[in-house]
This record gives structure tokens, sequence and C-alpha cells, in this order.
């Protein structure tokens, strides 16, 4: 009983602000959340829109799509249909995540209406070494997965960046970073693929 | 009476300026290396990091102070911690809800204000003992100085990497951007200089 008592009387304050600090964060949050969400959500739709110049819009699609990752865990994925002006599908673009060099990578990834070739990708969060590894982020490297087909990208360590196909170049002085981004977009887009022809909306290219 | 409060009013001016510049916190007491280093390649997220730090550093101060007489000796530094990471996390919550892009080029280092040695420094040094009003002025002299640092470095950042100042151009179209000095290496660079420039001004201001 006494001590309980002392250890009441060392700690009320701590135990009393705990609380009350945890309401201010928690009024803080419920109040600026809603905006975050719609933040992400619109830097979503810029950097797809931008991958995919022609839709005009994008549908979340019912069908649920899980894959797998590393290590056996699975993971929903959410998959857009991007439609453009005459209601017409011009892709997908769908949301992948892994394990980049110091922090995980998450990418936008948008393929063709077919499953064909790779649209591009864009960065959404990575916290890759700056002058390094966030080279990931530049244009003239993501181009080069612009146009790549489906199949499984490899990764190079020399090559033309130019050249659209299935080797990729690794940024030189990040070839963690590099390989982390194949390998995420190689992991998720085989098994969004199977899913999604297994679920009938798209051709199983035959 | 009156003398009192000329004598209040002096020390308040004195704590006012003492982070400006007496004990600026970058340039005399060294403290918070790790954001004046790391978010003072352009203006704009130095100025937006400064803007939190003094968010940060007033609330806590005000907190601490209030609390100084209730604090238990054992459990303070956890007190203050508590006490800085909530208006860290409510400040990091603004920044991501209200300019989304500086929140991603802060990155992680708006969470790392918690651990500011700056912030603990003041409510270990100067709110756990003064009173209310004398921890105010002390949180936004030592928030001013560390912003009007971090601002002073940015700027010669990104004049010589980029040629421009708040990504405005000014420099003629001849010149040439040092591209380094948007690196780490750049940061230590202008760090150093300027440390030692403080330290020769202010030796030649003790000697007159």
């Amino acid at each position: 009983m006494l001590k309980i008592k002392h250890f009441i009387q060392q700690s009320w304050l701590l135990i009393v602000s705990s609380f009350f600090f945890g309401l201010l964060i928690a009024i803080a949050s419920a109040a600026w959340s809603p905006r975050i969400e719609q933040n992400k959500i619109d830097k979503l739709n810029r950097l797809t829109a931008a991958l995919l110049p022609e839709a005009k819009h994008f549908i979340e699609i019912d069908t649920e799509i899980e894959i797998e990752l590393a290590k056996g865990k699975r993971k929903k994925i959410k998959v857009y249909k991007a439609v453009s002006d005459a209601d017409e599908c011009v892709g997908w673009s769908f949301n992948a995540a892994g394990q980049g060099f110091q922090d995980k990578i998450e990418l936008v990834v948008a393929v063709d209406k077919d499953f064909q070739s790779i649209a591009g990708f864009d960065v959404l969060a990575s916290n890759e070494t700056p002058g390094f590894g966030d080279k990931i982020k530049l244009p003239n490297w993501r181009n080069q997965f612009a146009g790549a087909p489906v199949e499984e990208l490899k990764l190079v360590k020399t090559g033309d960046v130019k050249k659209i196909d299935s080797e990729i170049v690794a940024i030189s002085g990040a070839t963690v970073s590099s390989e982390a981004v194949v390998k995420i977009i190689n992991n998720s887009i085989t098994q969004i693929k199977k899913q999604m022809q297994e679920k009938g909306l798209i051709g199983n290219g035959k | 009476m009156a003398n009192d409060t000329k004598v209040a009013a002096g020390l308040y001016k004195q704590t006012l300026l003492a982070g400006l510049w007496r004990e600026n916190p970058v340039f005399r007491l060294l403290l918070g290396m790790c954001p004046t280093l790391a978010v003072t390649a352009a203006v704009k997220p130095a100025l937006t990091m400064g803007l939190s730090v003094i968010f940060v550093l007033l609330c806590s101060n005000i907190v601490v102070s209030l609390m100084r007489n209730l604090l238990k000796p054992h459990l303070r530094i956890l007190m203050f911690t508590l006490t800085i990471a909530t208006f860290v996390t409510i400040a990091d919550l603004f920044l991501k809800a209200f300019t989304p892009v500086m929140s991603e080029t802060l990155g992680p280092y708006v969470p790392l204000i918690i651990v500011n040695c700056i912030i603990i420094c003041r409510a270990e040094a100067c709110a756990s003992k003064n009173n209310l009003i004398v921890s105010i002025i002390d949180a936004l002299g030592m928030g001013v100085g560390f912003t009007l640092t971090l601002c002073v470095l940015a700027g010669i950042r990104e004049l010589l990497s980029t040629g421009e100042i708040f990504e405005v151009p000014v420099m003629p179209d001849a010149f040439v951007p040092w591209v380094a000095m948007s690196m780490p290496v750049g940061a230590f660079i202008t760090l150093g200089l300027l440390l030692g420039l403080v330290n020769i001004i202010s030796k030649k201001k003790r000697k007159t």
C-alpha cells in the first residue's frame, strides 16, 4: 500500500499530463486528418495523371487484390482504373511498397490497359540517401520504365538509359535503392496481373 | 517599486538579446546542429523548420514554466520530453495538413525536433527555474535566434548552389552554380566559416 502511495506521489503529474497531452494530440489529429488524407489522395491523383496523360479520372476497382510480399506476408493493394473522357479504360494504376535502403519506399505504378507495358512510376514516399538513393525520383531515371514490358525487369550496372527494354540501368552509387524499386515493381506487377486476369478484369493476352 | 520594474525590464531585454547574439543557440552554444546542417539547403525549408522550432520552444517553455514547482527532480527530463513530443507531433500534423510539400522536404527532421537539444536545454536551464514571462521571452529570443541563423546559412547555400534566394533567381546569367553547396559538404563549410566569422566579431567586441 505504501509503495502505491509513493508511486502516485512521484508520478501523478506525469500521468495527468500524459492524459492531457494525449487529448491535445487526439484533437489536433481529428481536426486535421481529413485534410492530410485529402492531400495524399491529391498527390496520388496528380502523380498518376502525369503518368497516364489520357486519363481524366480514376476509379478504385471493387475487386480485392492481394499480393504476397517477402516472408509470406500478404497485403491488400488498391488498384485504380484510369478512364478517359470517352469513358474508355486507358490504363491501370496501383500503389506498391517495399523496403528501400533506409526506409520503406512507396511507389505509384501505372500500366497500360492490357497490362502489357509499364506506363511509368513515381515515388509517393521515400527516405533514400540525398544525392544518391533519392535519384530514384528523377525523371531521367524513371523514364526508362515508361514503355518497358511488364515481364520480369532486370537490373544491370551499365547500359543505355534511353533504351526502353526490360533492362534497367542502376543508379551508380545507389544500387540498393535501384534494386529495391525494380523488386517492388516486379513483385507487385506480375501478381496483380495474374489476379486481374483470373477475375476477368483484363484479357489474358491470348 | 519603480526600481523593481526597471530591473525586470533590463532582465527581459537581456534574456531576449541573449538568444539573438550572446548565447545564440547555433553560433555560441553549438546546439541543434542536426537541423542546422540538414535542412539549410534552401531558405524555405529552413524558415519552416525555424518557425516550427519557435512554436515548440514557446509551448514547451510555457508548460514547463507553469509546472516547474510540481516537477520531481528525477522525473523532470521525462516530463520535458513528453511536453516537447506533444507539441512536435502537433506541429508535424499541422505541416502535413497545410504545407504537404514542405512537410515532405523536411521529412524526418520535423519529428526529430523532439530530440533537438535547444528545446531541452531551454526547458532545463531557463523554464524550470524562471517565471512565465522570462520563459516566454527566452523562448522567443532563442527561437528567433535559431531561425535567423538557419536562414542566414540557408541563404548563403541556396544563393551559391542555385543562384536563387527564396526560389527567386538573383544572380546574373553568367553565374555557375556550385552544386556542392547544396550537399552536406556545403553545410559543413558554410557553418565552419560563419562560426569563425562570429568568433572574430565577438573577440573584437570584447576588446573594445
